[in-house]
């Protein structure tokens, strides 16, 4: 349960500037996803947050105290890395008492302490495994609980869960957030899935060539992006340059329009007179629940989400169509 | 079958020049002037100058292994620090100093350390290190070290590939210190490549003869200078004592390697 003040933090490597000007506040208890595409300095944040890097300016401050001097072992911030990092010399119980052997406690407190995490994150009974005996999904979960033992003020979780596979993820993402929730842990965690990040967070910190270009709650990000690149990161935007947005809308802008696919409407049975943009399905994809068209009006190809609904509700590819589209939800974006 | 097929060249090869000469020299060692029978191996036991040539042999290999070892481990982990070109290197330059051996490396020591060589001089003047002695057993033990501590570092260097840089990022966090780090976990994890270069450092020490005949002229009693002594008939000739010897050189790797092969097994194994 810790606040966490950054101001200022930058860090470069030789020539190549990693990030500059990184300032957030985290609440006490609330959990933050790191979002930005590859390169764009998420890790090399954590690890300062963590201190395992030095930062060349900035602050960071934790509950008030400043700990940007501070070596990484007595910050008292917990990290799962990506690759897990698990001491492949030891069992799972070995490294989950890692933390709690290296500040020299009773073996009884250890061994009670160690059976509480092992319990919250449910691997009783492979605690004399070795890691390479187990899967990814218990290894992530070793690599959690060997974080959790020793009560960290913050969490950091750097790309937790993108070396597994999709239904892991998703029930370790639930059972991450659970765990972080009961706990009230202030958490950070990074990912570049922004259906990942929308479904984890309280908020989101968008990251883009070093910078955070924007931050908010998941609605907020996700309905208003700040920007071309957010709206492009954040879903699957239809986003028109001043050209396109003229031709199909009718309006004019220095910038883009950015249109969610799951705000058009289309109508299957256009007659001649019916309102709307006339187009043409180009292509159709299915995405479980959902039926994405592409759509071609004037010149611009757009993407149009459907329910699936009955099969009789399917357009062929080929098919004449009517879009029509709420003006009052289109974004103008730069 | 198909496999046992194989095997047939690894045979071979171990057979024509492993197991033949020491069976040859098996054999030899066992002949006496009074015929067949263990006296050589009685002579060698019970001789305190040949005793003395194991217990030299022995502690020199022993020192210049772990020397050897301990400098490569620590030039292991910080070359892994060095940028690739500077790296590559300082490989080829080990490479080629592991392979320099024998009586060229004595004389280069010579030149450097030996009773009047530069390097003499120059700590004699600055009254630093005045009296070591390259002509003695330390002296040896500086030589082996030459060719002990490159050939340790190239096998050395790529086990540590296997070190993940995130467990030290990882330890730290939980509350380790660098050297809590390579207590529990960088040792540990290298502890197999540690053992086997171990073995291979000390089989080469042991066998190793021309520096150390270069540089002490036999002044220092070892196994292979006797071995040498004994075949060439210097002072006396007798071939099968000599053989005896190298059985007893043999019969000590077999021991060590068996030693090492048990800790071997209990330690970490990568899977
Ligand atoms: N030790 C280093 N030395 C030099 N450059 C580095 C170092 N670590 C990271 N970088 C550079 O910093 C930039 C950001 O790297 P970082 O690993 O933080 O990205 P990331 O956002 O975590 O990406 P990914 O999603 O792929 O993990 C990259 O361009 C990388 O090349
Ligand atoms: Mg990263």
């Amino acid at each position: 349960m810790s606040i966490v003040e950054v101001s200022g933090l930058a860090k470069s490597f030789g020539q190549t500037q990693v990030f500059q000007d990184i300032s957030f506040r985290l609440k006490s208890g609330e959990l933050v996803t790191l979002l930005g595409p590859s390169g764009c300095g998420k890790s090399t944040l954590l690890r300062c947050l963590a201190g395992l890097i030095t930062v060349d300016a900035g602050r960071i401050a934790v509950d008030d105290r400043d700990i940007t001097g501070t070596p990484a072992y007595s910050r008292g911030i917990g990290m799962v890395f990506q690759s897990y990092a698990l001491f492949p010399n030891m069992t799972v119980a070995k490294n989950i008492a890692f933390g709690l052997a290296m500040q020299k406690l009773p073996a009884d407190e250890i061994a009670a302490r160690s059976a509480k995490v092992i319990g919250l994150v449910e691997l009783s009974g492979y605690e004399s495994q070795y890691p390479h005996q187990l899967s990814g999904g218990q290894r992530q979960r070793v690599a959690l609980a060997r974080a959790l033992v020793v009560e960290p003020k913050i969490l950091l979780l750097d790309e937790p869960l993108s070396a597994l596979d999709a239904r892991i993820r998703k029930s370790l993402r639930d059972q991450i957030r659970d765990i972080q929730q009961r706990l009230g842990l202030t958490t950070i965690f990074v990912t570049h899935d922004q259906e990942e990040a929308l479904i984890l967070s309280d908020r989101i910190f968008v990251m883009d060539g070093g910078r955070i270009v924007q931050e908010g709650t998941a609605e907020s990000v996700y309905a208003e992006p700040a920007s071309q690149f957010v709206a492009r990161f954040m879903g699957h935007y239809n986003l028109l340059d001043g050209t396109q947005s003229k031709a199909l809308l009718g309006i004019e802008t220095t910038g883009y329009i950015a249109i969610r696919p799951e705000s058009i409407l289309l109508s299957d049975h256009p007659t001649e007179t019916e309102e709307g943009i006339p187009g043409v399905v180009r292509r159709r994809q299915l995405l479980g629940n959902i039926i994405r068209y592409s759509v071609e009006s004037t010149g611009v190809s757009l993407s149009v989400d459907r329910l699936n609904g009955s099969a009789d509700d399917l357009l062929p590819e080929g098919a004449a169509v009517r879009l029509r589209i709420d003006k009052s939800i289109l974004r103008e974006v730069h | 079958m198909k496999s046992g097929l194989l095997l047939i060249p690894v045979l071979a090869v171990l057979s024509i020049f492993c197991l033949a000469p020491l069976l040859e020299v098996a054999v030899d060692s066992l002949q006496t002037e009074d015929g067949i029978g263990l006296g050589n191996y009685l002579e060698i036991l019970t001789s305190p100058f040949y005793r003395q040539a194991f217990a030299n042999s022995l502690s020199v290999s022993l020192w210049s292994s772990c020397l050897g070892l301990v400098i490569a481990l620590f030039g292991a982990a910080s070359l892994r620090r060095l940028p690739g070109r500077l790296r590559d290197a300082v490989v080829a330059a080990t490479n080629m100093a592991s392979n320099l051996t024998g009586v060229p490396l004595a004389f280069a020591f010579i030149i450097l350390a030996g009773t009047n060589g530069a390097l003499t001089l120059l700590l004699r003047q600055s009254g630093l290190f005045g009296n070591f002695d390259l002509y003695s057993r330390a002296g040896l033990i500086l030589i082996y070290s030459y060719f002990q501590v490159p050939l340790a570092l190239l096998l050395l260097y790529p086990a540590f590939d296997a070190l993940d840089d995130d467990w030290q990022a990882a330890a730290a966090l939980l509350g380790a210190r660098v050297w809590h780090y390579w207590l529990k976990i960088g040792l540990p994890v290298l502890a197999p490549a540690i053992l086997g270069t171990f073995i291979l450092l000390f089989a080469n020490a042991m066998g190793a003869y021309a520096s150390a005949y270069a540089l002490t002229t036999g002044n220092v009693n070892l196994v292979t200078v006797r071995i040498a002594s004994l075949v060439a008939g210097n002072i006396v000739l007798d071939p099968d004592l000599a053989a005896a010897l190298a059985v007893l050189l043999v019969a000590l790797m077999v021991l060590v390697t068996t030693l090492s092969q048990r800790l071997l097994k209990k330690s970490y194994h990568a899977r």
